[in-house]
């Protein structure tokens, strides 16, 4: 799989919740610098989760008490714009779990490392999620790796470490994994066919 | 000798939501202006350069503009809400001209080319939040206007509250100028929390006060109310039975002793009639405008870099006693004050601090483990006698 490049950023569509008009100018005509297309809905507007490469959202414009885990669950990554640091405003926006930040007042300079930061900090949070999803199935078949490991003690008389060590030569021999044997291993009620080669 | 005239920018909502107090504001800046210009201890005039933003937060960054292109001005006094605070700074920082700016807020923030006048939450929020813990009770109840001040002030309660074993029971907000007050009072009745805290603004704040008079008169309760924005003039729009009580952290009183006090409200009387009142921004103000000319008279130039270096720690004896800036954060050392709503449309002093208060805008030496212990003691006898009957 060949990783996006985080600093290509023609093409990729901003969505800009944004309710300052000269601010909303600036960014906008950042955008279209880059090559990028632009949307624009007012704060008090839900987004639509689709056709959106990443938001571009004033943190000021929208009322601290308003749940940011339900209306801004989206999957694009997100810029905020800062203008008030108090603790409370921060805390809002860490729920959001921004991917960027700028701060006001806007220029034009910044956005592009905005951007860059955003897309490189999404990527990597897509192949982090992938990267647990593999590791949870890990612990997952961990319960089928010792049951299997037990049935083959038993079968073959060995102790534990041998039975695993077992285990392991012959998923490796036939290019498979651990856990794939262990769960034909408890299929089969035995070390499956393939195995009888080895034994 | 003729003197050299300086013109001043003056950024205040004669109309919009806050006109009420941003024409105090203003008054009192035209106050401090005629003052400075008859007296001889200055050998300049200050020329006010007045705009009106309405009240719509993009306007003051246009006034701002205006004033700066068109009447060259280097000083801005102005500005009431943060939101317009945050559209003039970008244009004061990119100008290298100056804000004066007299209302107390919410802190986080610290600009060179703002000089904060008003108080920091160092000031306000933590002596009262203080006080209630030690005197009143440790868990609160909170209506307040859904804005950056209420969130923010909130969190510093509940963080001082929980630190010292309190509970916030719950959190009420209200849109800015909602009306729409019955279903917070009956909840507060119902519930008869120990304390309520108010941070709510302007006529929400003013209903709110006169329902809940009223709800809890009926039920023959009496509930403590806490705020830190409350002042005379308001007092006065609330009506004198529904104001009378409520605790009120400030750093000015129109009843505090001493002679600056007494000639300054003496002064506003001749201007503005017997029946009127200062109130803490609008004296705030007059403060801005004090301090600027000194400094202006300390550094013999206008220039905003030699201003800023004269203002500070350029001592003040003004209405509210002693003030000067701290050149660390721009923002004014003040002294804190307590006092308790009576009858009349004024406040009673109960606690002042001991000296002008070093500003903290980022609350960075608030210690909450120093609070929470010395509320813990004795707080057992005071949540049984919370609740007062009224004869």
């Amino acid at each position: 799989m060949t990783r996006p490049s985080p600093f290509s950023v023609r093409g990729r569509r901003a969505l800009m919740v944004m309710r300052d008009e000269r601010e909303i100018a600036i960014v906008r005509r950042q955008l279209n610098r880059l090559g990028m297309t632009t949307a624009e809905i007012d704060p008090t507007e839900v987004p639509s989760p689709d056709e959106v490469d990443v938001i571009v959202l004033d943190a000021d414009s929208i009322p601290i008490k308003s749940d940011p885990t339900t209306a801004w669950r989206v999957n694009a990554p997100i810029i905020a714009l800062i203008g008030t640091e108090t603790p409370s405003r921060l805390k809002w926006l860490l729920d959001l779990q921004p991917a960027s930040f700028l701060i006001k007042p806007l220029r034009s300079a910044g956005l592009y490392t905005a951007l860059v930061v955003a897309f490189d900090a999404a990527q990597r949070r897509i192949e982090e999620a992938a990267h647990v999803e593999r590791l949870e199935d890990r612990i997952r078949s961990r319960r089928v790796v010792f049951a299997a490991v037990l049935q083959v003690m038993r079968a073959h008389a060995l102790s534990e470490e041998d039975a695993f060590a077992l285990i392991r030569q012959t998923a490796m021999r036939h290019r498979t994994t651990i856990e794939q044997l262990s769960a034909e291993i408890i299929a089969a009620g035995g070390m499956p066919n393939r195995t009888s080669r080895t034994a | 000798m003729k003197r050299a005239s300086i013109p001043l920018g003056l950024v205040f909502s004669r109309s919009g939501p806050y006109a009420m107090m941003a024409r105090e504001m203003e008054k009192s800046a035209l106050m401090a202006v005629d003052e400075v210009n008859q007296s001889d201890a200055f050998d300049f005039t200050l020329i006010p350069r007045l705009r009106d933003p309405g009240g719509i937060v993009p306007a003051y960054h246009t006034a701002c503009d205006d004033l700066i292109r068109e009447d060259h001005v280097e000083h801005i006094v102005g500005c009431y809400t943060s939101a317009s605070r945050k559209q003039v700074i970008p244009i004061v920082e990119r100008t290298e001209r100056l804000l004066w700016h007299p209302a107390r807020y919410e802190g986080f923030e610290s600009s060179d080319n703002v000089i904060y006048v008003g108080a920091a939450p160092n000031h306000t929020v933590v002596p009262l939040v203080k006080h209630m813990l030690e005197h009143i009770a440790t868990d609160v109840f909170c209506a307040g206007s859904n804005y950056v001040w209420t969130w923010e002030t909130n969190r510093v309660l509940r963080e001082i509250v929980t630190s010292a074993g309190g509970r916030i029971l719950a959190e009420r907000l209200l849109e800015l100028g909602e009306g729409a007050v019955d279903h917070i009072v009956r909840e507060i009745i119902e519930r008869k929390p120990p304390a309520v805290f108010n941070t709510l603004v302007g006529e929400s704040s003013y209903v709110f006060m006169r329902a809940l008079h009223a709800a809890s008169s009926r039920a023959g309760i009496s509930i403590p109310m806490l705020s830190c924005s409350l002042c005379e003039p308001e007092l006065k729009l609330i009506g004198s039975a529904a104001s009378v009580g409520c605790i009120t952290s400030s750093a000015y009183f129109e009843s505090i002793e001493g002679p600056e006090n007494r000639a300054f409200v003496a002064r506003w009387k001749v201007r503005h009639g017997a029946h009127s009142n200062p109130s803490v921004d609008g004296q705030s103000t007059y403060v801005c405008v004090m301090l600027l000319a000194r400094a202006i008279r300390r550094a013999g130039a206008t220039e905003v870099a030699a201003v800023r270096r004269a203002a500070a720690n350029l001592r003040y004896d003004s209405p509210q006693g002693p003030v000067w800036v701290d050149p660390d954060n721009n923002h004014c050392f003040l002294t804190p004050r307590l006092a308790r709503s009576v009858p009349g449309c004024q406040f009673e002093i109960f606690w002042e601090a001991d000296a002008p208060e070093r500003p903290d805008p980022y609350l960075s030496n608030l210690d909450l483990a120093a609070i929470g212990a010395k509320a813990a003691t004795g707080n057992e006898t005071k949540r049984s006698n919370h609740l007062r009957v009224v004869k």
